[in-house]
């Protein structure tokens, strides 16, 4: 364990080095991604500022969901999602068997390879959009800041998840970049209040793909809002990290080794 | 004639390509109507307390979104991205060795490339659109619709283009690229209608070119056209369009001409 962490920070020290290399493309880049993220909350905005809103909800509130899906990408996606784009890469130029001979597990070093900073932008502009919510709703109190860090533990697994399942479908599907844009428009629905959904389609977000748990059940657990099937929801994102790890190994079992 | 024949020709050979890749494009199949679900709940949702919003109906709103995802199938392309490749690379040299405008040459490949879209996104998703949410996708206007998707295709593409054009002066213009491409799509409609923005950010989108990438087409779709106050007929706002692209065929050739003579041919 302490020689994987040793490894992950070694990694990571050599990543941030070689980007502030190339300072003012890692600036840019993290205002992209910043940019890119602030549309949606900016949207919300207007649709608010029209008159309308979402039933039940206020601006600040569906503004803390939206911050919440801000900081759970900002924290994945420096920290492991970049192993997606890894595989994707490696597997289109045959060198992802380079990982394979390296003497530790082959998730590990796909995950610890694909760590990018670039993405700090998102968590920085979702910590600053999560504070401005926090200044229009009200939290019950400490019980709920202990629920709504354990759920983001939570979401967190989800997105890591996330990225198994993606990840693991570019072994057989080589050199797709479409994986981003499927998974972009699944967790979509995570952005919103999940009571604005159908029933059906609540229960799928809840059940079948986890996505409520990326950023409306946090958000709404530090609203001290009753969330039925909470716990049915917590068991099932746990089945579905341990499905992604399965399928990402089985995945690679399959893997040819050909390039693309 | 013989402009027709290069034409078809690339575009024939790019169709074949990309045809190789089917799956890629098929994931569309998916991703479209997700998204649209996504749109389809929210408006839902919020129209549940009021009847009209930014002076729409759902009808209107969902039909909006629906016609504004069809309209990308039909008008996307990645010219930006592929010229800037080129120059990075250096192969853009081998361009400049063809008795062929390089413009036209993408232009041609964006044709083959839509063509293959045309059949593998547009039709399957308007489909989808039609018989699996209910959302009738029939133009008011149909003449002018397709003429307005015409120029719409032509407007992204000169767009696209110089935006790749400033890789002559930047070695690397995926931040450019990527900073622009959310401008670019917030301005021109794609993710909420125009007439949602405050009325002085409205006067400043009248006077950019974005909007007859998105939203105008969708608004002559719809049969009726309004921005900041400002109502115009089809036939007009179409008229207008034809202008907007003139234009940009303008800007695109004098940043041909000011890049050209700054290209060393060495890659980066």
């Amino acid at each position: 364990m302490r020689g994987s962490i040793a490894a992950f920070l070694s990694v990571m020290r050599t990543v941030v080095a070689s980007r502030l290399a190339y300072r003012g493309d890692l600036y840019f880049s993290m205002l992209v991604t910043l940019l890119g993220e602030t549309v949606l909350p900016l949207i919300t905005l207007l649709i608010y500022r029209s008159g309308a809103s979402f039933p039940g909800w206020s601006l600040s509130e569906v503004m803390l969901i939206q911050a919440v899906f801000m900081l759970a990408k900002g924290l994945a996606y420096p920290f492991f999602f970049g192993m997606v784009y890894n595989t994707l890469d490696r597997v289109q130029d045959g060198t992802f068997d380079v990982l394979l001979l390296k003497p530790r597990s082959a998730l590990f070093m796909t995950l610890v390879t694909g760590f990018s900073i670039d993405g700090l932008g998102r968590l920085l502009g979702g910590l600053a959009l999560f504070l401005i919510a926090l200044t229009g709703v009200h939290v019950p109190g400490a019980a709920a800041w202990l629920g709504f860090i354990m759920l983001m533990v939570m979401s967190v697994c989800i997105l890591f998840a996330s990225a198994l399942f993606m990840s693991g479908m570019l072994f057989h599907w080589v050199g797709s970049s479409r994986v981003y844009e499927i998974h972009d428009s699944i967790t979509a629905f995570g952005r919103y209040p999940r009571t604005i959904y159908a029933k059906p389609l609540q229960w799928i977000l809840t059940y079948v793909l986890p996505v409520a748990m990326i950023a409306f059940l946090p958000a709404s657990t530090l609203l001290g809002r009753a969330n039925a099937g909470l716990a049915g929801a917590i068991a099932f994102s746990v089945v579905f990290l341990a499905a992604g790890l399965l399928f990402w190994h089985g995945m690679l079992r399959k893997y040819s080794s050909a390039g693309g | 004639m013989k402009a027709l024949r290069i034409l078809r020709a690339v575009a024939f050979v790019t169709f074949k390509e990309w045809a190789a890749y089917r799956s890629h494009m098929l994931a569309t199949l998916l991703v479209g109507p997700v998204y649209f679900l996504v749109q389809l709940s929210i408006w839902k949702a919020v129209f549940a307390t009021q009847d009209t919003i930014g002076g729409m109906h759902i009808t209107e709103m969902l039909s909006y979104y629906g016609i504004a995802a069809i309209i990308t199938y039909i008008v996307f392309d990645f010219a930006d991205w592929n010229f800037q490749m080129l120059i990075r690379t250096g192969k853009f040299m081998t361009f400049l060795l063809r008795p062929m405008s390089h413009r036209y040459f993408a232009l041609s490949q964006k044709v083959g490339h839509r063509t293959l879209g045309f059949l593998l996104e547009f039709i399957p998703v308007y489909l989808i659109f039609r018989f699996a949410f209910g959302i009738s996708l029939v133009p008011e206007r149909l003449f002018w619709t397709i003429l307005s998707l015409l120029l719409s295709f032509m407007m992204v593409f000169f767009i696209n283009y110089c935006v790749g054009m400033t890789a002559f002066w930047l070695t690397n213009t995926g931040g450019i690229r990527s900073i622009f491409l959310i401008l670019r799509d917030l301005c021109a409609g794609v993710f909420v209608p125009l007439s949602f923005f405050p009325d002085a950010v409205q006067h400043v989108l009248l006077f950019l070119p974005f909007q007859f990438m998105t939203y105008v087409p969708v608004r002559v779709f719809l049969g009726d056209y309004e921005l900041a106050g400002y109502s115009m007929s089809i036939p007009a706002i179409v008229g207008l369009q034809a202008l907007a692209v003139a234009v940009m065929w303008g800007v695109s050739e004098l940043i041909w001409r000011a890049g050209i003579r700054r290209f060393t041919g060495v890659g980066a």
